[in-house]
């Protein structure tokens, strides 16, 4: 019966996954008319599924096999804490990585086990969360500076066309990493210590992240479609795609990185060809400050629970 | 377009108000453009039944306007454009509602023209049409990678030489004699609706020039 609880914990975050990252997949194309909300949930819901199914095992690994020898008390305090941080996250609207928190959380659990922690590969982790956003920065810089050159040339009702169909494949392939990366290091950590199968696994949390987009991420996706009427869409394809092909060529070396952080390096990139005023170096402080504080705190909580557990149980 | 992009596209986008919005755009054009013609047509006939059938292409206008205005509400294009777009229309309805003033103080209120006036009306009634035209032509542009800037700029030069006719007839009729307030009013009213479609379109033009280069 123990063995539900990091099965449930693992499928309260993907339902967490969905709800809010379908916002992160397909909230502008949604805000800008480009697909009605009904078409983008199954859009995003199908590749999920394609990305786990595709991709998703070298994450999985990194983060199940590679990083911490775990057993079912780290996987019940670890997953049930990183489930309980990401829902208290959402409802306090405080933007915290899943990736960082369920990493954060394994490895404070497997530290207070005693259990062997990967240091090179926990190295390799945190390196990939320095440098993922950097790497986002110059491929939407890059992009930027492409689309300048080369669509910028077209007539008006082109570029409209061309921009509609690249904000939608940016999606797409927002909605693709969130399967491949995302998921994939939620699911991990259940697969490898053998409490479910791969393919059990991926459907089911699949699944649960749809059912998460279906139920609960329309009004996230009503506020950022209300608040992006005047979204400039070759910045907003250029920082989204950038980060997109980040996360993806993360992906591809089975690193954990989160969308959010590529994402604003994306941001930063395209807005330093715009001039630095426009990039809001106090939000950057506070989302820097947070990128610390999440692992360390999911981290430290994890620690202290393990303990407790493991003196009173 | 192939059959199986069209059902690509109506499966992913749910069909194309794009291509709705900007046929009904060329329609209210077309629209604006024949209330022009008509007016020089009724007025070198001196037609007043002909001239007053203007009062029915505003009213198509306002459904053509309207029709563009829900369609952009509804979704079509990036929301970064729907502004400029939604501008654009409103002023090409100010063109049309213009023309219709004049129209309507020609035709309604039996207003008699000397024929030195009668002529400079016609020569703008004429620059007018030329005007439209090129607006019609400037839209294009928004399809091809040719200048707008050079369309714009036609436009200019046209509207600068309705000024300096508007400028010429208010210099005669100020040595005219005129009998009644009221008489004096429609003319008066009736020359600057005349002049004003020019200026409109001008501004018209302008937004077309932002509608360019807000997606670039």
């Amino acid at each position: 019966m123990t063995e539900l609880i990091p099965l449930a914990a693992c499928l309260l975050i993907a339902f967490g996954v969905g709800s809010n990252d379908t916002s992160n997949a397909l909230g502008i194309c949604i805000g800008a008319g480009i697909i009605k909300l009904r078409r983008a949930l199954f859009l995003f819901g199908f590749f999920v599924l394609a990305g786990i199914l595709l991709q998703g095992q070298k994450v999985m690994k990194t983060v199940g096999k590679g990083l911490v020898d775990t057993n079912l008390t780290i996987l019940s305090v670890a997953l049930t804490v990183s489930a309980l941080l990401i829902i208290l996250s959402n409802w306090k609207r405080l933007p915290l990585s899943t990736h960082q928190v369920i990493i954060g959380s394994l490895t404070g659990s497997g530290v207070a086990s005693g259990a062997d922690v990967n240091l090179l590969s926990l190295v390799e982790i945190v390196l990939s969360w320095i440098i993922s956003p950097v790497v986002a920065f110059l491929l939407s810089y890059s992009l930027y500076r492409l689309m300048e050159k080369t669509i910028s040339k077209l007539s008006l009702f082109n570029i409209e066309k061309i921009l509609r169909r690249l904000l939608l494949a940016g999606g797409i392939l927002v909605s693709y990493n969130t399967g491949a990366n995302e998921l994939a290091t939620v699911l991990g950590p259940v697969i490898y210590s053998g409490l479910s199968g791969e393919m059990q696994a991926s459907l089911l949390g699949s699944l649960f992240v749809f059912l998460g987009a279906f139920i609960l991420s329309s009004r996230v996706i009503e506020t950022i479609g209300k608040g992006i009427t005047v979204l400039d869409p070759y910045s907003g394809f250029a920082a989204q795609f950038g980060a997109g092909s980040c996360v993806l060529l993360f992906t591809f070396f089975g690193m954990p990185v989160s969308t959010t952080y590529c994402v604003i390096g994306g941001i930063s990139g395209v807005g330093m060809l715009k001039g630095m005023k426009t990039v809001q170096t106090s939000l950057i402080k506070k989302i820097i400050a947070n990128w610390v504080i999440a692992p360390v705190s999911a981290f430290l909580i994890c620690y202290f629970v393990t303990l407790a557990v493991k003196r009173f149980f | 377009m192939r059959k199986e992009d069209v059902l690509f596209e109506k499966v992913l986008f749910g069909g194309k108000p794009e291509q709705k919005v900007i046929d009904n755009i060329r329609n209210h054009i077309r629209i604006l453009y024949s209330a022009c013609e008509l007016f020089k047509d009724a007025l070198l006939k001196h037609d007043k039944a002909l001239m007053l059938s203007i009062t029915d292409l505003e009213r198509e206008g306002d459904i053509v306007r309207r029709e563009i205005v829900s369609n952009i509400y509804e979704g079509a294009f990036l929301p970064f454009l729907r502004p400029s777009i939604c501008r654009f229309v409103e002023i090409v309805d100010e063109a049309v509602d213009s023309i219709e003033d004049a129209a309507i103080g020609y035709g309604s209120y039996n207003l008699n023209l000397d024929k030195p006036t009668e002529e400079d009306c016609l020569r703008i009634a004429d620059l007018n049409i030329k005007i439209c035209e090129m607006l019609s032509i400037a839209f294009e542009t928004l399809f091809s990678k040719e200048d707008l800037r050079e369309k714009s700029l036609v436009i200019r030069i046209y509207e600068k030489k309705v000024d300096e006719i508007k400028f010429e007839v208010l210099g005669k009729l100020r040595e005219t004699e005129i009998n009644n307030f009221w008489d004096g009013k429609i003319l008066s009213d009736f020359i600057s609706s005349l002049t004003r479609v020019s200026d409109i379109i001008e501004d018209a033009s302008d937004y077309l020039y932002i509608v360019n280069v807000s997606l670039r």
